[in-house]
């Protein structure tokens, strides 16, 4: 179906001093049609420019040299632009909201097959089907961005898959949704797959949740200079020694499981032994806390966000030294609750003190000095036009001795250039210079929202030791996730929020291993035995035999 | 119930426009202020029942423009005199004393009952205008009217849609920099941090441009308008031949010594060169569209009830009917000629022929419902 | 193809038509064929019609190279920026921040692309306040030309750039409203107060001297604080947002020359 003849991609050299690069190199494979695969790689790897080749964005869109050939369905993407291949490949992107043309759910559906000019009849009858097929009857008329993450990604992929294309590409389509959301969009994949037998391309960060919906993985791998992009393999075995693998696999891989199970089920299957062997270990003893004076503390604490009430009644006090994740739905208060920390939210009534001051009442130059906030999306915060610049700007306006930032992200981001402007960092990189910017001014209080959307492994390996470090060094440090892996390994304690209360506030163990719907992989794989990581594993084996 | 005439639907918005640009041409040729109210009220109770519902009702600042309107022209008239003399002196202000040059120009002085009631007529009517095109701006929204630009403006109309589309969320995304703004311990709001604000919305905002260039591109963007090298030339060649038309027609319609042929006959052959290039442009269109706004028999009568009395008023200025301009000096109540007031009239007629628009209709079954139920 | 001579020519014709469709009031010699359309209202009227259609070919012609998707996106959401910017600022005195966002993304684009963004920007902003009307094409065209000046203004950069975008952005603060009063100034017909009206047969010194009046007492309040406004904006805030826009419009490589090659790379 989709044919790749040893292709690779490379872009000249441009007027802002970088050299010519190559992007993609020796791209040999073929895609067979019906099956659903998926592309997998650090950041950087190219798996977007191999996407993009797949409808001739690449190069027609992007500029550059194509070499080689890519033949989609027997069309050759030289002579095919992307707007040629419209009616064969579907392409979605990303961000959803970025893509969408239009501003209600039925017209953003109809919008491709009106440039196509699909005759009306029809195109109100693949509207209709299109709405059913995504489960988007419901909510045909209303506007697109008052629905939630997982609707406007599934409208985004109908607005493709209406024009009746028979591939499917998705460029990370669940990397910035919530687990449930995600769910949503993984099934609706699913069914086009099963039922409808398109051929899906799917490149995505959060293994965990598509490796088990995968036919065929296409490795990616970028070493010094030397890119490399392997055959079609099959799952279990591209898992072998794929870079980057979900906790499922690397439990598997730890202990030499073979073949690899890919699942929390087939997984479950093969530890029978091991959980018999591990037995119930004992509970670790509670971290003694009562002797620190807490360096949050909140009581009664209640927020509206227009009518709704979005927390009621909160209470929660934090110890130096801790790591707290909250948890919880999409809108159960998490953000709302960060936000009341640093001040940015008014409270109907209750009370918070950070460090030593209300920050609703305190100035913005002093919240800083006791608590500082990397908000989600972290270039919100970022405006200089290179990393030495805004150093700098951090530093004024902290009032800084000059330097103190730079050393900093020195320390937590080793050898980024200073030159580089922030916007064409990776997404871990840009978190870690927010996150430096943050820290500079030393607050003792560090409170982050969603630092993992769109991290690979790599770069949440690189932040959870971070976070232990500056847990180590007496920080408090406040993490809104719903990454449950994350909080496995990284919170000594998990507070879940519900509809703006409390339901949940204890150790992490406790907290993750008790709960269907958070528990981390490893958890549900060892269940009963309340072990929450692959190293906590690899220990407790150890010690057991 | 569907295609029955009582049923809830949007009517198509070009009948909207026209008659609500027909009424701005009725308001336009009078000063008489009865009548201008009694188009007032006509135009806000059509609004009333058949608007179509945003978040805000746009005839509101039209409303307040237009009350603005009259009391500049007052003030205005107050300070500066007027053209009429009047004879009834309603009080003096200290006039200022100006150089030989200003001739005719003066500050201060009498104000006159005439003056100030001429310059309130004028003022009624030019806010009647205005709440004229802020109704059709509330009955049917301009964007709907985006949906039927010809294939040759394809690339603009597709621009402006995107703006639309774009702009709440640049909004959003503003406040968004706002609060975090605070996160680096700003809270000043000097001058100098407006690029902290701008910076991070603006480039955030076309990085995203470009991942929806190329969502469009993918899903077919310009596929189906075909240009040719042929039809590009000849709609470039009736461009400028059409706008050098416009130019001397233009010429001839100033200056007095030209010739008159140069005048009129010049502009309406440019202009319609001009409207030659917008057939021309493209070659072959082939777009289709998606639940287009049909044109039945309530769209054709209330285009024609606005028409009704835009034709009866222009007739009437035309043959200086009494009535229609208010006596100036001396000050009189003005009579309402019933034949213009039947007119006027007729254009509510729309308020009763349109459909009513369906969020309003379910607005109006909630209330109903609410209703019952207390 | 587009002959590289036709963008400037239209622009340049367009410039005529729309400077007379502004100030024909001081131009119309007595006894000209204006004057004896008849109704004083008339002759407005004829002005939004040419306008209009202008408006409408202009977009046509800038756009007939078949604008490809990234150009009409990028003129989109900074058209989109423009219209934002003036819903947020519609309960204060107005355009400013507007004009800010115009002076410096024309800068950033260019005299041509500049040009369509002032147009669509208006558009985009009349449509969002749903304030679209007689007075749109005349906007749209004044607005265009805010972006083109400063597009065409002299290629410097740094220090003396900022200086140059502040006086322009003072002038146009100015300006505008001078020249967009003048569209409807001669509607008011003789109902204006003496001294300040259009007087069809009076020659151009009257109407100037009038027009003048009517400027000062009227608009020049409203003006005289927009300019400075816009002004001090684009001083201070122009440098960095340049930086960013020109990085933007770099890197989305409007025409990246597009190669294929046979083999693959070595």
């Amino acid at each position: 179906m989709i044919e790749f003849r040893d292709v690779g991609v490379s872009y000249p050299a441009d007027d802002e001093g970088a050299g010519a690069t190559l992007a993609l190199h020796g791209a040999d494979l073929v895609i067979p049609e019906g099956e659903l695969t998926l592309v997998v790689g650090p950041t950087g790897s190219g798996k977007s420019t191999l996407l993009r080749c797949i409808n001739g964005l690449v190069p027609h869109f992007s500029g550059g040299t194509l070499h080689g050939r890519v033949l989609v369905d027997g069309r050759d993407t030289r002579t095919h632009r992307p707007r040629d291949l419209a009616d064969v490949v579907g392409f979605v992107m990303q961000d959803p909201v970025a893509s969408f043309v239009t501003d209600t759910v039925e017209e953003e559906l109809a919008y491709g097959m009106e440039s196509l000019g699909v005759d009306a009849s029809a195109m109100r009858r693949r509207v209709e089907e299109t709405l059913d097929l995504l489960g988007l009857a419901d909510v045909r008329r209303r506007q697109l961005r008052d629905l939630s993450g997982g609707q406007q990604q599934r409208v985004a992929i109908g607005a493709v898959l209406a024009s009746g294309p028979r591939i499917l590409v998705l460029d990370e389509p669940t990397s910035a949704l919530d687990p449930v959301a995600a769910e949503e969009v993984l099934a609706s994949l699913h069914r086009l797959v099963h039922d409808l037998g398109l051929t899906v391309v799917l490149a995505e960060h959060r293994l965990e949740r598509v490796i088990h919906h995968a036919d065929n993985v296409v490795l990616l791998e970028s070493g010094r200079g030397e890119r490399s992009v392997s055959g079609l393999l099959a799952p279990a075995e591209a898992m072998l020694t794929s870079p980057i693998y979900p906790p499922v696999i690397g439990l598997g891989r730890a202990l030499g499981w073979t073949p690899l199970p890919l699942s929390v089920r087939d997984a479950r299957r093969r530890a029978v032994v091991l959980r018999e062997r591990l037995g119930a270990p004992e509970e670790a003893p509670a971290v003694d806390r009562t002797g620190a004076e807490p360096v949050v503390a909140v009581s009664g604490l209640a927020v509206r966000r227009g009518t709704v009430p979005a927390l009621r009644d909160v209470d929660l006090d934090v110890a130096p030294g801790e790591i707290v994740a909250l948890m919880g739905r999409n809108g159960a208060g998490k953000s709302t609750l960060l936000a009341a920390l640093v001040g940015q939210v008014a409270r109907e009534h209750g009370s918070v003190r950070v460090g030593t001051l209300d920050p609703a009442r305190a100035k913005p130059a002093h919240i800083v000095r006791q608590v500082g906030l990397v908000p989600q999306d972290p270039s919100l915060i970022l405006y200089a036009s290179s990393v030495a610049e805004e150093c700098a700007a951090a530093d004024t306006d902290f009032g800084l001795e000059p330097g103190t930032s730079a050393r900093v992200l020195e320390r937590i981001l080793p050898g980024v250039e200073p030159t580089r402007h922030p916007h064409d960092l990776s997404e871990g990189q840009r978190l870690s210079v927010a996150l430096a910017l943050i820290l500079a001014s030393d607050p003792r209080v560090v409170l982050l929202d969603e630092p993992t959307r769109g991290l690979d492994y790599g770069a949440k390996r690189r932040l959870v030791s971070l976070l232990q470090e500056l847990s180590a060094g007496g920080h408090a440090v406040m993490l809104a996730t719903h990454d449950v892996e994350l909080a496995a390994e990284v919170a000594s304690r998990v507070v879940v929020l519900a509809d703006g209360d409390v339901v949940a506030d204890g150790p992490v163990r406790q907290v993750l291993s008790g709960s269907p719907a958070f528990a981390p992989q490893v958890a549900k794989i060892l269940h009963p035995v309340r072990l929450l990581t692959v190293d906590e594993v690899v220990d407790a084996a150890g010690a057991a035999s | 119930m569907a295609g029955s005439p009582r049923s809830p639907r949007l009517l198509h918005p070009a009948a909207w426009w026209l008659w609500g640009l027909a009424m701005a041409v009725a308001a336009s040729r009078t000063t008489n202020p009865f009548l201008l109210a009694l188009t007032i009220a006509v135009v806000c109770w059509v609004v009333l029942e058949r608007r179509e519902i945003g978040m805000t009702n746009p005839l509101l600042p039209f409303l307040l423009i237009g009350l603005f309107a009259i009391g500049l022209r007052v003030v205005m008239v107050g300070l500066l005199g007027d053209a009429v003399a009047g004879r009834v002196v309603l009080f003096r202000l200290p006039e200022v004393p100006l150089p030989e040059w200003s001739s005719g120009v003066r500050i201060g002085g009498a104000v006159t009952l005439e003056g100030v009631l001429v310059a309130a007529y004028d003022g009624l009517r030019m806010a009647t205008i205005l709440v004229c095109l802020g109704a059709a701006n509330a009955l049917a929204s301009p964007r709907r009217l985006l949906r039927y630009v010809p294939a040759t403006l394809y690339e603009a109309g597709t621009a402006v849609v995107v703006a639309l589309t774009f702009a709440p969320q640049l909004v959003e995304d503003a406040r968004r920099v706002r609060a975090a703004r605070r996160l680096r311990g700003h809270a000043s709001r000097r001058v100098a941090d407006i690029p902290r604000l701008a910076v991070p919305v603006l480039t955030g905002a076309l990085e995203r441009s470009l991942d929806l260039a190329a969502s469009m591109e993918s899903r077919g963007y310009g596929r189906v308008v075909h240009r040719t090298t042929r039809s590009t030339r000849l709609a470039g060649l009736l461009t400028l031949v059409g706008l050098t038309g416009v130019v001397i027609g233009l010429y001839g319609l100033l200056d007095a010594t030209s010739p008159t042929a140069l005048g009129i006959p010049m502009l309406v052959g440019g202009l319609l060169c001009a409207l030659g290039a917008l057939a021309v442009g493209v070659h072959r269109d082939d777009r289709t569209h998606y639940r287009r706004d049909e044109w039945h028999l309530p769209e054709t009568l209330v285009a024609v009830s606005g028409a009704v009395p835009a034709v009866v008023l222009s007739v009437a200025a035309a043959q200086h009917w009494t009535g229609l301009v208010p006596p100036q000096v001396p000050a009189a109540l003005p009579a309402v000629p019933p034949a213009l007031a039947v007119a006027l009239l007729v254009a509510a007629l729309a308020a009763v022929l349109a459909p009513v628009p369906p969020v309003l209709a379910q607005s109006r079954l909630d209330l109903r419902a609410g209703a019952a139920a207390a | 193809m587009t002959p590289s001579w036709r963008t400037p020519a239209v622009l340049a014709l367009a410039l005529v038509i729309g400077v007379a469709a502004f100030t024909w009031p001081f131009f119309v010699t007595s006894g000209a064929q204006l004057n004896q359309l008849g109704h004083e209202n008339d002759a407005s009227l004829v002005f939004v019609v040419i306008m209009a259609l202008l408006v409408l070919l202009l977009l046509a012609e800038l756009t007939s190279g078949g604008a490809d998707a990234k150009t009409v996106a990028v003129l989109g959401v900074l058209a989109a920026a423009g219209g934002a910017l003036r819903v947020l600022s519609a309960g204060t005195a107005g355009l400013e921040p507007m004009f800010f966002l115009l002076v410096v993304a024309g800068r950033a684009l260019g005299a041509t692309k500049g040009f369509l963004l002032g147009v669509l920007a208006l558009l985009a902003s009349a449509f969002l306040t749903a304030g679209v009307g007689p007075w749109t094409p005349f906007q749209m065209i004044a607005c265009g030309w805010v972006c083109l000046g400063a597009g065409l203004l002299p290629p410097l950069r740094g220090a003396a750039e900022r200086w140059l975008l502040a006086g322009y952005g003072f002038l146009i603060g100015l300006g505008y409203g001078m020249v967009m009063n003048l569209w409807f100034w001669p509607f008011l017909g003789g109902s204006a107060p003496d001294g300040a009206g259009f007087v069809p047969d009076a020659g151009v010194t009257t109407n100037l001297g009038h027009y003048a009046a009517f400027y000062v007492t009227t608009s020049l309040a409203w003006d005289l604080p927009r300019g400075v406004l816009t002004a001090v904006l684009v001083f201070f805030a122009s440098g960095s947002l340049l930086r960013a826009l020109r990085r933007s419009v770099r890197r989305a490589r409007f025409g990246a020359p597009v190669e294929f090659v046979e083999a693959g790379y070595t």
